[in-house]
């Protein structure tokens, strides 16, 4: 029997799904992430700045990200970016969140027990 | 380079991190610490104020070490099956070392002392260095293996008991090991070389201890 994936933590899986939606447009390194989710959500969404480094990790392990060295104005940075395995994940985180964001806007919006507010 | 990190690095190891993750965690984590002091400073602040700034923006040393210890596919194998790589891979290891040894013992037997009876004669020449090669091998490799354990222990911060469990293995196996020769059966045709695990020595070891210290006593 197929089980329901239970939603212990809303935030769960975010900040995965914006790393890999600002990589798959373009490579970027750790700081210029933070910065763009930073400046993208209007720091509505801040992801604890050096504790981006774990998640770019692991999915670099799972083989959703690829990394390369690369020397820019004398400074050796770590590079990301997207593999095809992690633009499947990203289809699949998004249209999670997709149907979790339209629950729970259905939910406040008034569903058929009336309405939540 | 790590220094601002050795508390976190100490803490990561100590969890069980495996020592690649943590390099490469702490490298990119300094880079962003000087990214967040170049920002702060450009925004007006003071080299002082800038690093404290820049610090807590980074995140604490409690919070960057929860974030890489939560997951577990970054804990080294000296964590995650402390049997296999202490108490197989030692053993794995030497019984290589071993075969390697009486593979360079046989075949220096065929090709340097062809026709005699064993290997364990007066030598020459090239076949001095070919043997030797062999020789350091198979006196050399518990060593090596033992050495090789406790790096791997010093280095991951490991408590003592696999480590420990790894180099009893290495010490019996290496004190009970020896090579037994056996003379070709066809005249001027290969022998036969094999390996023995006899007690003996280290039976003898054990009596030579027991004797001393009631000698001594």
């Amino acid at each position: 029997m197929k089980t329901r994936e239970a939603n212990p933590n809303f935030m769960n899986g975010v900040p995965e799904l914006l790393i890999l939606k600002l990589l798959q447009q373009e490579e970027m390194y750790g700081y210029e992430i933070v910065q763009a989710i930073r400046n993208r959500t209007d720091a509505v969404i801040t992801v604890g700045e050096g504790v981006v480094y774990p998640v770019l990790h692991g999915l670099e392990i799972d083989g959703a990200l690829k990394s390369r060295r690369k020397t820019v104005n004398g400074r050796r940075r770590i590079y990301y970016s997207v593999t095809a395995a992690g633009s499947h994940r990203l289809a699949d985180l998004s249209e999670a969140w997709n149907n979790l964001a339209a629950a729970i806007q259905k939910m406040l919006t008034g569903g058929q027990h009336g309405e939540a507010f | 380079m790590a220094k601002p990190f050795s508390e976190l690095r100490e803490c990561l190891l100590r969890a069980g991190v495996a020592p690649r993750h943590v390099r490469r965690y702490l490298t990119e984590l300094a880079d962003h610490l000087n990214d967040l002091k170049a920002e702060e400073e450009r925004a007006g602040h003071s080299p002082a104020d800038a690093e404290s700034a820049a610090r807590i923006r980074l995140g604490g040393t409690d919070e960057l070490a929860k974030a890489m210890i939560e997951q577990r596919q970054f804990q080294s194998w000296c964590v995650r099956a402390p049997w296999a790589m202490f108490g197989v891979a030692p053993v794995l290891l030497l019984s290589g070392a071993y075969l390697v040894a009486c593979l360079i013992l046989w075949s220096g037997w065929k090709f340097f002392l062809p026709g005699n009876d064993t290997p364990f004669v007066q030598i020459d020449g090239f076949a001095i260095f070919y043997f030797g090669i062999g020789r350091v091998l198979y006196f050399g490799a518990p060593i090596f293996v033992g050495w090789g354990i406790g790096f791997i222990a010093v280095r991951q911060r490991l408590r003592t008991v696999w480590p420990f469990v790894g180099l009893i293995l290495i010490t019996l196996i290496g004190c009970v090991a020896q090579v037994r020769v056996r003379r070709p059966v066809v005249p001027g045709g290969a022998g036969h070389v094999s390996m023995v695990f006899s007690p003996d020595p280290l039976l003898r070891a054990a009596c030579f201890m027991v004797y001393g210290f009631f000698r001594l006593w």
